[in-house]
């Protein structure tokens, strides 16, 4: 793309350097210079408060981003992280109680946003069953006693907002927003 | 098409970061200094990378960032300003037998560093120095005082 230029074509010098002390031609601007200075420093603050925000875990990975959402009725409990990162690992953490176990079985709708928008990879116990439904999977796991817990490992597939949403089929739902960093 | 705006997005983050951690490279460039370029440049790659190591990935990545460069080289020719912004200006360091302590300070630049430039020239001195001027790219020139 660079461009040369005919040998003949040429211009003359001028003295079109700034110089120091009338004397020196070295283009330096103190002008240009002073107010750098001044946004350099606000960038620094800024560099320090983003460090900061990120130990934190605003930007995800971090306690600040750890969020925990309860059914009405208790029926289950959803731990995950509301800030996420693209293409980054996370988990999404469901208990229930021993009251949403029926027949010897836990029954778990997930909305399709967390295999679409936040990209499921496995989840952890493995259901014995999984089928589509209303707009999200029913997932059924055998359970023997007592209360339990149910993971997914998550790696969001899209920049953005959204929703997820969790429930056990009878109860009240569990509604949680999600942003994910690129 | 992400792979572009991350190619794109990862070089000019990097070329502004290196204008605000400081102007040392080349000849006063330290150890230190040396971790910063390579230990920002390898993180920056990481996320550019991502999962995809295929060859396309790295051709249209590279594509990218000389595309970039290029934009940046035309529009600093084209606008002074963004010369300013990009390169900074030079700046006096000594003139005439006289620190200038703020600049100094500033740019974190010590007079042994002035020194250093001034012996690799053949100056047994500071006061042999007439300016000192930290130039664009890092490097330090020295004007020694005109025998008379």
């Amino acid at each position: 793309m660079a461009t040369t230029s005919a040998p003949s074509q040429t211009k003359p010098v001028e003295d079109s350097i700034a110089k120091v002390n009338n004397e020196f031609a070295v283009g330096s601007d103190p002008e240009f210079q002073f107010r750098w200075e001044r946004f350099e420093s606000i960038v620094w603050a800024i560099l320090i408060i983003f460090v900061l925000l990120s130990v934190a875990g605003v930007f995800g990975r971090g306690p600040a981003a750890k969020s925990r959402l309860q059914a009405s009725d208790g029926s289950l409990q959803v731990e995950y992280e509301r800030v996420q990162r693209f293409g980054a690992p996370s988990l999404v953490r469901i208990t229930f109680p021993a009251s949403s176990v029926q027949n010897g079985s836990l029954q778990l709708w997930v909305s399709e946003s967390l295999i679409k928008a936040l990209g499921a990879q496995r989840v952890i116990p493995q259901p014995a069953e999984s089928k589509i439904d209303n707009q999200g999977i029913l997932y059924t796991f055998p359970v023997t006693t007592g209360s339990g817990l149910v993971e997914f490992s998550t790696e969001p597939l899209s920049i953005g907002s959204s929703q997820i949403a969790f429930g056990v089929p009878g109860k009240a739902n569990v509604q949680a927003k999600v942003f994910v960093l690129p | 098409m992400a792979a572009v705006f991350r190619a794109m997005a990862g070089y000019y983050f990097l070329v502004f970061m290196m204008r605000i951690a400081g102007r040392r490279p080349g000849k006063q460039m330290t150890p230190m200094e040396f971790i910063l370029v390579f230990f920002s440049g390898g993180l920056t790659l990481t996320a550019m990378v991502a999962d995809d190591r295929s060859l396309m990935n790295a051709f249209s990545q590279i594509a990218t960032i000389a595309l970039a460069h290029y934009i940046l080289v035309v529009l600093r020719l084209r606008f002074p300003v963004v010369g300013r912004i990009v390169d900074g200006t030079p700046l006096v360091l000594l003139e005439k037998n006289k620190w200038r302590t703020a600049m100094m300070k500033a740019m974190q630049i010590q007079d042994d560093d002035v020194m250093a430039i001034a012996r690799d020239q053949g100056l047994e001195r500071l006061e042999q120095v007439e300016y000192a001027v930290l130039e664009r790219n890092g490097q330090i020139s020295i004007v020694p005082v005109e025998e008379k």
